[in-house]
């Protein structure tokens, strides 16, 4: 019986108080054990049901309790349990209702250091912005206003929003026992629906220009620096203002609108192909908009910049009124069309004469065998082919060795043999370009010094060389997408990455395949050496081969 | 009809026509060239009268020119016989043949006539001017290439940044620490690979917000040079400056490209002069170190990489026409194989390519009179478009009718061997 009481004492569900006569000692003992526990359970930050068994006989369990469930709220909170415990202990604590001063005043102070911080990170980001803000505006020559307002850039809405969060923050602190901090972090985030107002109020598009409404947009991430008010300001600004406006439309743009306008640029960008192998990139998407400064794609990068946007929409505010300074642009012009008339120059018909005229005299000058083809030229053609083998190769694989038809049949095999007529062709051009090596050398001036220093002198690194001997022309490539700047600047990477990668497996095939052959090391480290020289050549470095050593059992 | 103007050249070398235009169409070049290569007018005229003094200047000039063509770094503070070597070097590169040049000595003492020769050849060979106008261009823009040429690491100059670690004969290198700058060597791709993408987006970040605000209008947005140009403009004074100057080389390009028929005219007479002291020149190189022994064929690297090359190249290519050989024959026998009409229709297809053309009458011969029609026989879509026998007088079958290449493709099945001669109808058929 007494064994019992206490096993049934022990069971946490067991909350009645009523227990207590036939068994002091095992309850104390369990209280005893309670109470060890909801001690535990309260420096623990996950609270237990045991102090809650504990909790309401065990008034001395009671003041620890509270304490430590305070003490343990923001962490507990933070954690981001919906603190089950919490309203229970609240209610255990002595049911009251709303929180004490004291506990707002540190939850509002906790919600102030978050806000610090996430003001401090926004900072970071933004103070060259407005320096850059304040530069770039004073070549332009833009009054004090504009400099006010777009050092209120961000605080334009940006009162709208501390403010709300204020309310929020405390209307919200009772609730917010169970949604602790990152609910008022997201706060800011949510761009109030009265900032919203603010932006689609002036949504006219005109061509004059208001960068401090830029602002507005980067509320959405940014968090006030001052707390100004300047909406007095911001309104009075919100008429006649430009496409900026939009733009700040763009951050709480949906998805799909954002893809109208970005196929929009695409659609008006025309020929968007990549015209030559270029020099200068250009957005063709410009040409078509002209210089009015289109909302549309200044939009798309607010939108694209994410996390950046704050930081490039003020200066891009102004990007359709940027001026390069003078002195620069006239010598811009001049330049540029100087290249233009030295491009569209033509060799006259006397000067070609005159040329070939002097060429051909001082070539019969030359060594009486002189090769056919000089070195460079040799190096040229052997480039032309270098790529042969393989691109035949792949042809010769593309045949398929059945055929449905009795044509396909015959096409394939007048296919395979202009294959054949080709590789003779080549194979004979090879042996023109050996010869033609051959004479080169012996023409070749003799080095006087030693060998090893001749060797990088030798041959003349070819540089941009293969670019185009000197034409004067510059290609111009055009990009009709962003997708397509980033499909480029990747891909050339990945080209340098494969020419890298070939040379090194070239090299580590010569390197290591050799050890693997001369069988020098001992039995344990083998089975590791093989894997570790099959992953570099066979699996580029990337996966590892699982070994099992496979022993018979005797 | 002889000119003397001020400064002309003709001097000692007699009159020459234009003798006005010379020194502008010489001034010109000297202004075209680069900055870091200046020439001077009196030095390309001291060179046509072979004057020692202008030796030096030339060996000098053409190192620096070719060092640019070559996109190779130097310096003024080379030694002149290392510049030599180098000179000579790339002008065998180029294909340049004259021996004289070859044996010019080492201590650049003598020998401006020739340098000034070699020099005219490269101007018109290898178009310098242009070359170098396009290589030393003042960059404002945004710029890539989009070459995709393989930078041949094997004759790269540059050093590794990470010397490897010494080892000895007897020294291990562990297999991981290759893996481990495997793995390095990854992880730096793929970080260069987020700061590219990166500078991307900042890239069109900038295109696209100045659009519209660039003096040029073709291009109409600003570069990333230009954008930091506007903040800070107290910085890019000196691009101002290389700006103009370089219009003004064009400038000069373009002068020169009018006066040029003069300077080749000129340069001419240079060949003429030498043709005369011709004979008397050649003893007296004679005895100048360069001797004229085969070379030994060890000392030419470049052309043992080239062999190399080429002999790879070979080996490939044999084996790939090995391979086709055994698949071509392979292929051909069992196409022999096939009934010998059929192959016979579809090589007569082949003549026939696709497209309109006037109606072909195909003479049908048969073996003697004993083609029938039912050994014609014309597939359905062939008689659609028109294609039909055309009997002889007795009714055998003499010709097909075709009134276009489509129906000879059609599926038409003939039993006899076709001599088939195009011939075209004239009029209906």
């Amino acid at each position: 019986m007494l064994g019992t009481q206490p096993c049934e004492a022990r069971t946490p569900q067991v909350p009645h108080t009523g227990t207590s006569p036939p068994a002091p000692r095992e309850l104390r003992a369990v209280g005893g054990q309670g109470r060890a526990v909801a001690a535990g359970g309260g420096r623990r930050s996950g609270a237990a049901p045991e102090p809650l068994g504990g909790a309401p006989r065990a008034g001395a369990a009671l003041p620890r309790i509270s304490p430590a469930s305070y003490r343990a709220w923001p962490g507990r909170t933070e954690l981001g349990k919906p603190g089950r415990a919490g309203p229970c202990c609240l209610r255990a604590a002595g049911g009251e209702s709303r929180p004490s001063p004291k506990e707002l005043e540190e939850l509002e102070l906790l919600n102030r250091a978050l806000e610090k911080a996430l003001r401090v990170r926004k900072s970071i980001s933004k103070t060259p912005l407005e320096a850059q803000v304040a530069l770039a505006e004073k070549p332009t020559g833009e009054g004090s206003a504009f400099e006010n307002a777009s050092e209120q850039q961000v605080p334009v809405s940006g009162r709208d929003v501390p403010v709300s969060r204020e309310a929020r923050a405390v209307s919200k602190k009772p609730a917010s026992m169970k949604k602790p901090s990152p609910y008022q972090l997201r706060a800011p985030y949510r761009t109030d629906p009265d900032v919203k107002k603010t932006q689609r109020r002036a949504p006219a598009r005109c061509v004059s220009q208001g960068p401090r409404t830029a602002g507005k947009s980067s509320s959405k991430g940014a968090v006030s620096r001052q707390g100004k008010s300047h909406r007095p300001a911001s309104s009075a600004s919100d008429q006649g203002v430009c496409a900026a406006t939009e733009l700040q439309n763009a951050p709480g743009s949906s998805k799909s609108a954002l893809k109208e306008q970005q196929s929009s640029i695409r659609d008006s960008s025309g020929e968007g192909n990549l015209v030559a192998a270029g020099r200068q990139l250009i957005d063709a998407g410009k040409k078509s908009c002209g210089s009015h400064g289109e909302s549309s794609r200044k939009e798309n990068p607010t939108a694209e910049g994410g996390s950046t946007s704050p930081r490039t929409v003020t200066i891009q505010q102004q990007g359709c009124q940027l001026k390069l300074p003078h002195p620069y642009r006239k010598a811009y012009s001049r330049n540029c069309r100087a290249w233009e008339r030295s491009r569209l120059c033509q060799t006259s018909a006397d000067a070609a004469a005159a040329r070939k005229r002097f060429t051909e005299r001082i070539q019969t000058t030359f060594c009486s065998p002189m090769p056919a083809l000089s070195p460079v030229e040799i190096e040229e053609e052997l480039k032309v082919l270098q790529d042969i083998p393989s691109l035949l190769s792949q042809y010769v694989e593309a045949e398929p060795a059945d055929h449905p038809t009795l044509q396909r049949e015959y096409e394939s095999l007048l296919t395979l043999e202009g294959l054949q007529s080709t590789v003779s062709q080549c194979l004979r051009k090879l042996q023109l370009l050996q010869a033609a090596v051959e004479s080169q050398k012996r023409l070749h001036p003799d080095c006087t010094g030693d060998v090893g220093s001749c060797c990088p002198a030798c041959v003349p690194a070819r540089g941009r060389a293969c670019g185009g001997a000197g034409t004067l022309a510059v290609p111009l490539l055009w990009y009709s997408s962003f997708q397509e700047l980033r499909d480029l600047f990747a891909l050339k990477l990945q080209v340098s990455m494969l020419h890298q990668e070939i040379a090194l497996q070239k090299l580590t095939m010569t390197e290591l395949l050799p050890v693997l052959e001369s069988e020098a090391c001992p039995e344990a480290s083998a089975a590791q050496l093989y894997r570790a020289i099959y992953t570099q050549l066979c699996e580029g470095g990337k996966r590892f081969p699982v070994l099992v050593r496979d022993e018979l059992a005797d | 009809m002889v000119r003397k103007g001020p400064g002309s050249a003709a001097g000692r070398a007699g009159a020459m026509p234009g003798g006005r235009a010379l020194p502008g169409a010489v001034g010109a070049l000297c202004r075209a060239m680069p900055p870091r290569a200046r020439l001077v007018p009196e030095g390309l005229r001291r060179a046509k009268l072979d004057r020692p003094q202008a030796t030096l200047d030339f060996w000098r000039l053409l190192y620096a020119l070719l060092k640019q063509i070559h996109g190779g770094k130097w310096s003024e503070a080379d030694a002149i016989d290392t510049q030599i070597r180098f000179v000579k070097l790339a002008l065998w590169y180029q294909g340049y043949g004259r021996p004289e040049l070859y044996r010019l000595p080492s201590d650049g003492s003598a020998g401006s006539r020739e340098l000034l020769l070699a020099f005219s050849w490269l101007l018109h060979r290898i178009s310098l001017l242009e070359q170098l106008l396009a290589r030393n261009r003042v960059r404002t823009g945004d710029e890539t290439s989009v070459c995709m040429c393989e930078d041949d690491l094997s004759q790269s100059e540059q050093g590794t940044t990470e010397i490897a670690p010494e080892y000895g004969p007897e020294d291990r290198v562990d297999v991981r620490y290759l893996q481990w700058l495997n793995g390095r060597l990854r992880f730096q791709w793929r970080s260069l690979h987020a700061q590219h993408q990166e500078q991307c987006k900042l890239l069109h970040k900038i295109h696209l917000l100045t659009s519209g605000s660039h003096v040029d209008q073709i291009l109409g947005h600003f570069s990333v040079t230009e954008m930091d140009l506007i903040r800070q403009t107290e910085n890019y004074k000196q691009l101002v400056q290389l700006l103009e100057r370089e219009t003004m080389q064009l400038e000069a390009f373009l002068e020169w490209k009018q006066l040029e028929p003069v300077y080749w005219q000129w340069m001419e007479t240079v060949l003429d002069n030498m043709a005369e002291e011709g004979n008397m020149c050649k003893p007296q190189d004679a005895h100048i170190e360069k001797s004229s022994l085969p070379k030994v064929t060890s000392c030419c690297p470049w052309a043992d990489s080239l062999t190399g090359q080429i002999n790879k190249l070979s080996r490939d290519l044999m084996a790939l026409r090995d391979q086709l050989h055994e698949l071509v024959t392979h292929r051909k026998s069992a196409w022999e194989e096939k009934p010998a009409e059929r192959r016979r229709l579809i090589s007569l297809q082949r003549q026939f390519p696709a497209g309109p053309c006037e109606p072909v009458l195909l003479r049908v011969r048969g073996l003697g009179k004993e083609a029938t029609s039912e050994m014609l026989e014309l597939g359905d879509e062939a008689k659609s478009l028109g294609a039909h026998v055309k009997d002889d007088r007795e009714g055998s079958p003499r010709a097909l009718v075709v009134p276009s290449n489509e129906a000879v493709k059609c599926q038409i099945k003939i039993g006899w061997e076709i001599n088939v001669t195009k011939t075209h109808l004239k009029g209906k058929s």
